[in-house]
């Protein structure tokens, strides 16, 4: 036995750090020893888990877990939100929910009302608002809204950003007024922060009244905390090349 | 919904499906809050609190569960007994003190329970890791009391017992062997459907 196969037991019951984690398992892939125990002891540990009373379970409970899921899911993203920002951000929510939600006629509503009179060319909107339509079953929520200001270049601009959740999926939609205009190939560029990463979430030409819609479906578990907003010399840049304009308040 | 395995039931609760949810927590609820009630020592509120969060945990998942990870029981039971761990380790930071309880494990009699054949097989897996109890040492029934059910790490462990942890340690891979010895003995193995 080597000295690695002191740590089977600790595999086992999971008290390994990450690293050791994976030292263990390249070590299990080529020892026998470790091989042939592991599964047993495995079942060992697990079958301790049999070693309880079984107690009726209240018959209220039910309800409790059940309503504590789906109000959970929605504001989980509300949660993650860190304690400074949590009263400013649940205030802004309550009122929110209050007026607007449930949104699901009411956002597409908002969507395409948003849309007239812009330069677009976002092709993302067309799919939000089919996915938008499409899911009668759960209405739209608003979980999480960011008031965007501008800085430098774009001192009078401001904007709003609404995190809308559908079911599973995310949406961000970001609406921006008082834009200045852009040049040539200039486009503004919205990214998402989070611990000091930048996300690109799209691009967007203000109209003449310095008016400007974007939305952005969030990948699958991605959260944020912050929204920043550069004047970039060219699309598709993936990190930003020009200067911060806007930014979460 | 009744005639589904619980893998197509979490099948349906990855794409959003209510009712899927349901019945799983009707299938097992009993076996997560009884366990939950254990790691809490019986306190009510808190076993709410962890049934909670195991189903929210089972809503939310993303992966899907699959047969060819074991049991689902044991995979349920293994979600239960970490957010029991969570909750019990924060409290302890707040109290700022780790107490030690060497409560024996205690025999109540069995209350009446369903007749179906998930829960005679549970029966017998009680029966089974009961009797095998007995076998181990009374220090190795304070370790798996401490480690299993208090959710004490092996160096705080190390700590009240005032040994290295390195006894500890072997003391473990001693106490998890004598268990799977014994099952191996007695019924045959525990090891069944791989
Ligand atoms: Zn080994």
């Amino acid at each position: 036995m080597e000295n690695k196969c002191e740590n089977l037991s600790l595999y086992i019951i999971d008290e390994l750090s990450e690293h050791e984690k994976e030292q263990f398992e390249r070590h299990l892939k080529t020892c026998i020893p470790c091989q042939n125990e592991i599964d047993s002891l495995q079942e060992a540990w697990q079958v301790l888990s049999y070693d309880i009373e079984e107690t009726d379970v209240p018959e209220s409970l039910k309800a409790e877990v059940m309503n504590f899921i789906f109000e959970e899911e929605n504001s989980l993203k509300t949660n993650e939100v860190k304690d400074k920002k949590h009263s400013f951000l649940e205030r802004f929510k309550l009122l929110l929910t209050k007026q607007f939600s449930p949104l699901s006629a009411g956002i597409t509503a908002v969507l395409i009302m948003g849309l007239i009179g812009l330069l677009w060319s976002n092709l993302q909107l067309k799919d939000t608002i089919i996915a938008l339509e499409n899911q009668s079953v759960s209405p739209t929520q608003i979980v999480r809204t960011f008031n965007l200001k501008g800085q430098d270049l774009a001192t009078s601009a401001n904007g709003i950003a609404y995190l809308l959740q559908d079911g599973r999926d995310n949406s961000l939609v970001i609406e921006l007024n008082n834009m200045p205009g852009t040049k040539d190939d200039e486009v503004y560029q919205v990214w998402l922060l989070k611990n000091g990463n930048r996300q690109n979430a799209g691009t967007l030409k203000p109209d003449e009244n310095g008016n400007g819609l974007i939305t952005y479906r969030l990948p699958k578990n991605h959260s944020f905390d912050d929204i920043g907003i550069t004047l970039e010399p060219n699309p598709n840049n993936t990190q930003p090349q020009g200067h911060k304009v806007m930014g979460t308040t | 919904m009744k005639s589904k395995t619980d893998e197509e039931l979490i099948e349906l609760i990855v794409q959003n499906h209510r009712p899927a949810l349901e019945e799983l927590y009707d299938r097992y609820v009993k076996l997560v809050y009884s366990f939950s009630l254990k790691m809490t020592k019986g306190d009510g509120e808190k076993t709410k609190e962890i049934v909670q969060q195991v189903f929210l945990r089972l809503w939310t998942t993303k992966r899907t569960y699959s047969s060819a990870q074991g049991k689902f029981a044991n995979w349920l039971l293994t979600i239960t007994r970490n957010i029991a761990i969570d909750l019990i380790r924060k409290e302890q930071k707040h109290t700022g003190a780790i107490q030690l309880e060497l409560n024996e494990w205690r025999q109540i009699p069995d209350q009446q329970t369903e007749d179906v054949p998930q829960q005679v097989s549970r029966n017998l897996l009680k029966h089974q890791i009961q009797e095998a109890k007995q076998h181990l040492s009374e220090p190795q029934r304070r370790l798996i009391n401490l480690l299993y059910w208090e959710g004490y790490s092996l160096s705080e462990i190390a700590e009240l017992e005032k040994k290295p942890l390195g006894t500890i340690k072997s003391r473990l891979h001693q106490t998890l062997k004598k268990l799977r010895n014994y099952f191996s003995e007695e019924t045959g193995g525990v090891r069944h459907g791989k």
